[in-house]
């Protein structure tokens, strides 16, 4: 058996405003090992993108543990769970969040940057990247000037630009017709060969593709 | 994260224009400050070159003629030494006057004078510049010799001649009276004239210089000072000189100190230079506001990328560098725009704005001759762009501060959120 890449232990999320407590996520644990495509699943307000937050180190969890590739974050600075996501996690987001004032290249070729990989090393990588998700050819081209499928492609080469071992995307083909959500997930499955890809989606589709399906309700784990 | 913070800039020229404005002109006020103060220092610097910085100094409530009825009491010689060793003294002169009736109730006066120091003119701010149009000067060699230089118009009243010179006499008869004059109990003296002077003025053209050793021969005043003149080494240093001055010889001695120098100084260059000092500072925070409020706009504008930046492990220096490049950019633009403008329109409104904004600060004599005198002129390019960049990093640094506090510390989850 794999070694987990994620592993969530009892993992508890709360948000308080004022007086009000919202329990976002509730005792969760799971495993999720590598290479695989795992999907979360569950109606909106189930705590979907709050448990792909604690995992891609962006929050803390209130209680509980979670440990990625080996490692646990509770105890992490915001400097070291900074420097945690640049190397060890990739983000794909719902609105494809491309930086608008830089190119399809430019975009892939920043998480390197964060990283300090050198500016010839990070372009040559960003273009093999985009060759990859089959938009080499729009490179140049700023985001308002590429389509929903295609900013959510860059979006993915971005993920991978650091080879992390983990990439987590929050409902990515959300915004997305299904035709270009099928291609989007077709996309995410092919990644998911060689790491670790854990999906925040109401798609069907994407679910059946999963190893390992992963149901939230009301921040509590029902598989 | 620079080059993204300098393209976020650049995102929008509507963006890009209204801000470079608000910039631009705390900037404009800001040089034109500047070049109002410089052209007030300019004239200082004129003035402090041009005007006497020499204080003189006399016997109290004296004139210190040796034999002038109520004037001839003298500065003791100790003031002398007094006035060398004094500090910022670059030069000390010191005199014997006399008075000698010429025609009628007229009289010429008659100086001792050290070879080799300034022939002053009584009549002409005790300052004049008397230039010789025959024969020589007095020669350290002349010292205590019976020789004189004489003005024009005691020449003319002698009956001497540039061709005479070298031969030519006066007879100095110290008995001889006049309303103001003692008749004193010597010997009349016979004096070789060997120089004729003009001044250009006729009362300036009435005085007889002889060494100063031979005066007090001639007069019997073995010591003592009728002018003391004592030049400080700068006009900034003038007060100084003065005041060590009293300290010491107050009680003997009148000090006439010129004063125009200092007073400007004191009133019309402090004011102005304060003035430019608190609206400088003025058009400083006026450009740290617009940057201030530039970058809180900007970073509720970019709190989604702001949060994505960071979910992508952007950390918090990179963040900064971004906003900061960012304001960095729109203050130069600013200050790139307010330089340009003033460059162009800088004279024109300095002048206004001078008569508006400084005038009625100014000491009553200054008000309407400083303006006239001023030459307002566009500082020169390097200095022009060294101040527009100063302030355009002085007010991007200090008006982004909070606003980069604000990015650095948003939490990438709920910008994430952020709608």
């Amino acid at each position: 058996m794999n070694k987990p890449v994620v592993r969530t232990v009892a993992a508890t999320k709360i948000y308080r405003k004022g007086a009000h407590e919202v329990r976002a996520l509730d005792g969760v644990s799971l495993a999720a090992e590598s290479p695989a495509l795992i999907a979360v699943v569950g109606p909106s307000g189930s705590g979907k993108s709050s448990l792909l937050h604690l995992i891609g180190a962006m929050d803390r969890a209130t209680s509980g543990e979670v440990a990625v590739a080996g490692r646990s974050l509770a105890s992490m600075t915001d400097a070291e769970l900074t420097a945690f996501r640049r190397r060890t996690v990739g983000f794909v987001f719902q609105a494809f969040n491309l930086i608008p004032n830089l190119s399809a290249l430019e975009n892939v070729m920043l998480p390197m940057e964060f990283n300090g990989v050198t500016p010839g090393a990070r372009r040559s990588r960003a273009q093999a990247l985009l060759e990859r998700v089959g938009l080499a050819p729009r490179a140049s081209h700023r985001p308002a000037e590429l389509s929903g499928g295609e900013q959510q492609r860059v979006a993915i080469a971005r993920a991978l630009a650091n080879d992390p071992p983990l990439v987590l995307a929050d409902e990515p083909t959300g915004n997305l017709d299904s035709k270009t959500g099928e291609s989007i997930v077709e996309l995410l499955a092919e990644v998911a060969r060689e790491r670790t890809v854990i999906v925040a989606t109401h798609a069907e589709a994407l679910a059946r593709m999963a190893a390992a399906v992963f149901h939230l309700r009301d921040g509590r784990l029902a598989r | 994260m620079i080059r993204l913070g300098l393209r976020n800039a650049w995102r929008s020229k509507s963006w890009l224009a209204t801000t470079a404005a608000l910039i631009a002109a705390p900037v404009f006020l800001l040089l034109v400050l500047q070049a109002v103060a410089d052209a007030v220092e300019r004239q200082t610097a004129i003035l402090k070159r041009t005007v006497d910085n020499t204080l003189q100094l006399r016997a109290r409530g004296s004139m210190g003629h040796v034999n002038m009825e109520g004037n001839k009491d003298l500065l003791p010689q100790r003031a002398l030494g007094i006035a060398q060793r004094a500090a910022h003294v670059s030069r000390v002169e010191h005199y014997l006057l006399a008075m000698t009736p010429t025609e009628g109730h007229n009289f010429a006066m008659i100086v001792g004078v050290n070879p080799g120091e300034t022939k002053r003119l009584e009549s002409h701010g005790e300052a004049g510049n008397p230039r010789l149009i025959a024969g020589r000067d007095l020669i350290e060699a002349d010292r205590g010799r019976r020789i004189a230089v004489i003005g024009r118009g005691v020449a003319r009243w002698a009956g001497i001649t540039a061709d005479h010179l070298g031969e030519a006499t006066l007879t100095l008869d110290l008995t001889r009276t006049h309303p103001v004059i003692f008749a004193l109990k010597r010997p009349p003296v016979t004096l070789r004239i060997v120089g004729i002077y003009a001044s250009g003025y006729v009362f300036g053209d009435m005085q007889l210089f002889m060494p100063l050793d031979t005066f007090r021969e001639v007069y019997g005043v073995p010591e003592g000072i009728s002018w003391l003149y004592v030049q400080a080494d700068s006009v900034d240093n003038v007060r100084q000189v003065e005041a060590a001055l009293r300290r010491e010889l107050s009680d003997a001695a009148d000090i006439i100190g010129p004063t125009a120098a200092a007073e400007f100084e004191a009133t019309a260059t402090r004011t102005v230079r304060r003035l430019a000092a608190g609206g400088a500072a003025i058009a400083a925070l006026l450009m740290a506001l617009v940057v201030f409020f530039v970058t809180l706009v900007n970073v509720r504008d970019r709190t989604r990328e702001l949060g994505t930046l960071k979910a992508l492990g952007a950390s918090g220096g990179g963040i900064a560098a971004s906003v900061v490049a960012e304001a960095l950019a729109l203050a130069a633009l600013g200050a790139a725009v307010g330089a340009a403008l003033f460059a162009l329109l800088g004279n024109l409104f300095a002048k206004p704005f001078f008569a508006v904004a400084v005038r009625p600060f100014l000491a009553p004599q200054y008000r309407d001759s400083l303006a006239d005198a001023l030459v307002l002129s566009g500082a020169s390019g390097a200095q022009l762009i060294a101040w527009a960049a100063l302030a355009a990093v002085v007010a991007a640094v200090i008006g982004s501060a909070w606003g980069v506090r604000q990015a650095i510390r948003l939490s990438p989850v709920e910008a994430l959120r952020h709608e």
